[in-house]
């Protein structure tokens, strides 16, 4: 036999093992184990009272919600390259250009829509995004919405988000 | 008849049938709190009645009504039977409520010469009949799986068939062997028979008595209720739910109360026949009754204690983590719940003092003894529920042929060669 080969013995062919009562005990006793310790302190065990607890433990790189970024003078900070569209495997970023006319940039998107139900939250449109404008560290998990076109995310309320994680100013070069 | 009579006879058969009705919610709810914490989580915690959810026990009751008011849905392929389909789980259901009133609750009252059955049904051959109408739930199942035309009922009721032709057997065999030990086929006799000592220390309960009997009847009782680890007739994994399948609303509510009823009645049938069913430990009623004031003594200073770490243990649990914002009226609940608590333990303690202070021998003495016994036979009953549950969460399930193989090559014959055993052990020291 080739001496790479690991032979892995076979188990259950021991009494102990073909009787299955002491594997019983040995399983009853964990389940018996963690039992008693939980109705002894409910209150300790490990899990997150949602929505009177939130979680506290998202971290930097955890894609949340979309947002559109700023310039440091405050206008948005998207050129509508259609870069993002072109990179997003589940077709869910709307754009349509129009010219800049306050001299800053010569493009900027007219409607920039993210349809959440759509989006799966990939983060392709923020790799694909030259100009750093679309992120997806609002840290915001939980989008609620009584119609279907609530998921669509437009322009303005993208714009509204914040960074969850104060990067609004590193990553923008200062 | 005398009053004594009437009185005794509507009280235990009210109470077997709180006991098996008012068991369901309260082991749905055990199931799932137990299953949570076997698992490290919380279980069903939010449901409540202005601020009070007994520790999520309200669950249970919003659960019941979310399925009276379900849509009843009959499949539209059914054509033929439905009646009977509509009627199987009543069967399955009905058998085991009914194989459960036969269990004893406490010892025969005697009052004024009068020996009185605390049994909802008082008759004599409670393992023939318990045997007898326990294995009809199955045809409850079967009619059920096979009117619904689906071929995943039809597997499932057919394996709910062979189960029960193959774990009926060692059951039935391992019930002769105790029925052979106590020489009676009354269950209230097998208590009785089980109120001594064993070896000198040991309670002369069915489990030290016949080992192997007691875990082919635990085994079997387990296979013969359809729970985990031998819940192969629903097996969910393979064939969606089994009989159950085409089932809705309260039509599938009957079937799972039926489930949680059955597996009331195998505790109580274990614990009569094997763990000294209502009686305490080495104790037999009759030296309850000669000795009634030190137990009545024993059970007022014991009492307090008990309602103490109960108070306790509530005051510690029943609340939220600092972290939670609201605590949801749980803190109300508490201060509601201690004083309940205290005020009933002060009900108990002053009627066992009063009834202490009472002459000898006593109609008063008898009944107190008799509710000492049906709160023994209550707190073991819950603690062979809560060992179902717990197995249920602890063991995966048994492929079908494991099942069958099981119980045709191993209890079988391990059943038969207990039988025999026995047989020779008593006719030798007949």
């Amino acid at each position: 036999m080739d001496r790479n080969v690991k032979v892995v013995p076979r188990r259950g062919g021991e009494t102990k093992e073909r009787l299955y009562l002491p594997a019983i005990y040995e399983g009853i006793k964990v389940t018996f184990r963690h039992f008693f310790k939980n109705i002894s302190d409910i209150t300790a065990v490990d899990t997150l009272a949602y929505p009177e607890e939130q979680p506290a433990d998202i971290t930097e790189r955890w894609r949340g919600l979309h947002r559109l970024t700023h310039r440091p003078d405050g206008s948005i900070a998207c050129v509508a390259c259609f870069m993002c569209a072109t990179a997003c495997p589940a077709e869910c970023i709307f754009i349509e250009a129009t010219e800049r006319t306050d001299g800053v940039d010569e493009k900027m998107p007219k409607r920039f829509a993210v349809d959440t139900l759509e989006c799966v939250f990939c983060g392709y449109c923020v790799e694909a995004c030259p100009c750093d404008a679309i992120r997806m560290d609002t840290g915001i998990f939980s989008l609620t919405g009584r119609r279907r076109e609530d998921f669509v995310l437009e322009k303005e309320q993208l714009l509204s988000y914040r960074g969850a994680f104060g990067e609004e100013d590193s990553r923008a070069g200062k | 008849m005398s009053t004594a009579a009437v009185v005794v006879a509507v009280g235990s058969f009210a109470l077997g049938a709180l006991l098996a009705l008012l068991m369901i919610p309260v082991l749905v709810w055990l199931e799932r709190r137990g299953a949570g914490l076997v698992q490290d989580r919380m279980g069903p915690d939010r449901a409540n009645i202005s601020g009070f959810r007994l520790g999520g026990l309200v669950q249970s009751f919003a659960d019941v009504i979310k399925l009276v008011y379900k849509e009843e849905y009959y499949p539209a392929h059914i054509k033929t039977g439905r009646r009977l389909m509509m009627l199987s789980p009543v069967i399955t259901f009905t058998a085991a409520l009914l194989a459960f009133m036969v269990i004893p609750f406490a010892d025969t009252l005697v009052i004024g010469g009068e020996a009185l059955r605390v049994q909802p049904l008082p008759v004599e051959y409670g393992v023939l009949w318990y045997l007898a109408v326990g294995a009809v739930g199955v045809v409850g199942i079967f009619f059920g799986g096979w009117l619904s035309h689906d071929k995943y009922s039809l597997l499932g009721s057919v394996r709910a068939g062979s189960m029960m032709l193959g774990y009926e057997l060692p059951l039935g065999l391992a019930a002769v062997a105790m029925i052979l030990t106590y020489n009676t086929i009354d269950f209230n006799e097998m208590v009785r028979w089980q109120s001594g000592t064993l070896f000198g220390f040991l309670p002369a309960w069915g489990v030290f008595v016949q080992p192997l009997a007691a875990l082919l009847l635990v085994i079997t009782l387990f296979a013969e209720t359809n729970r985990a680890p031998f819940n192969v007739a629903e097996g969910e994994s393979e064939i969606v739910a089994g009989p159950y399948t085409e089932f809705s609303a309260m039509k599938f509510a009957m079937y799972f109360m039926g489930e949680y009823v059955a597996m009331n009645t195998a505790s109580a049938v274990i614990i009569t026949m094997l763990f000294g069913g209502y009686q305490l430990p080495w104790v037999s009623t009759r030296s309850m009754l000669e000795h009634f004031d030190a137990f009545a003594w024993a059970t007022m200073a014991l009492l307090p204690l008990a309602t103490y770490g109960a108070i306790r243990w509530m005051r510690k649990n029943n609340r939220v983590r600092p972290t939670v914002s609201t605590d949801g009226g749980r803190g109300f609940e508490t201060k509601v719940l201690t004083a309940a608590l205290i005020a009933m333990t002060a009900v108990v303690e002053g009627a066992l003092l009063w009834v202490s202070l009472l002459p000898e021998g006593a109609t008063a003495a008898a009944t107190a003894v008799a509710l000492l016994q049906i709160a023994v036979f209550v707190a073991k009953l819950m603690a062979f529920n809560l060992f179902f549950i717990l197995v249920r969460w602890t063991l995966p399930r048994f492929r079908y042929d494991q099942v069958q193989h099981l119980g045709w090559y191993y209890l079988l014959p391990l059943a038969l060669l207990n039988l025999f055993v026995t047989a020779l052990v008593v006719a030798g020291g007949a």
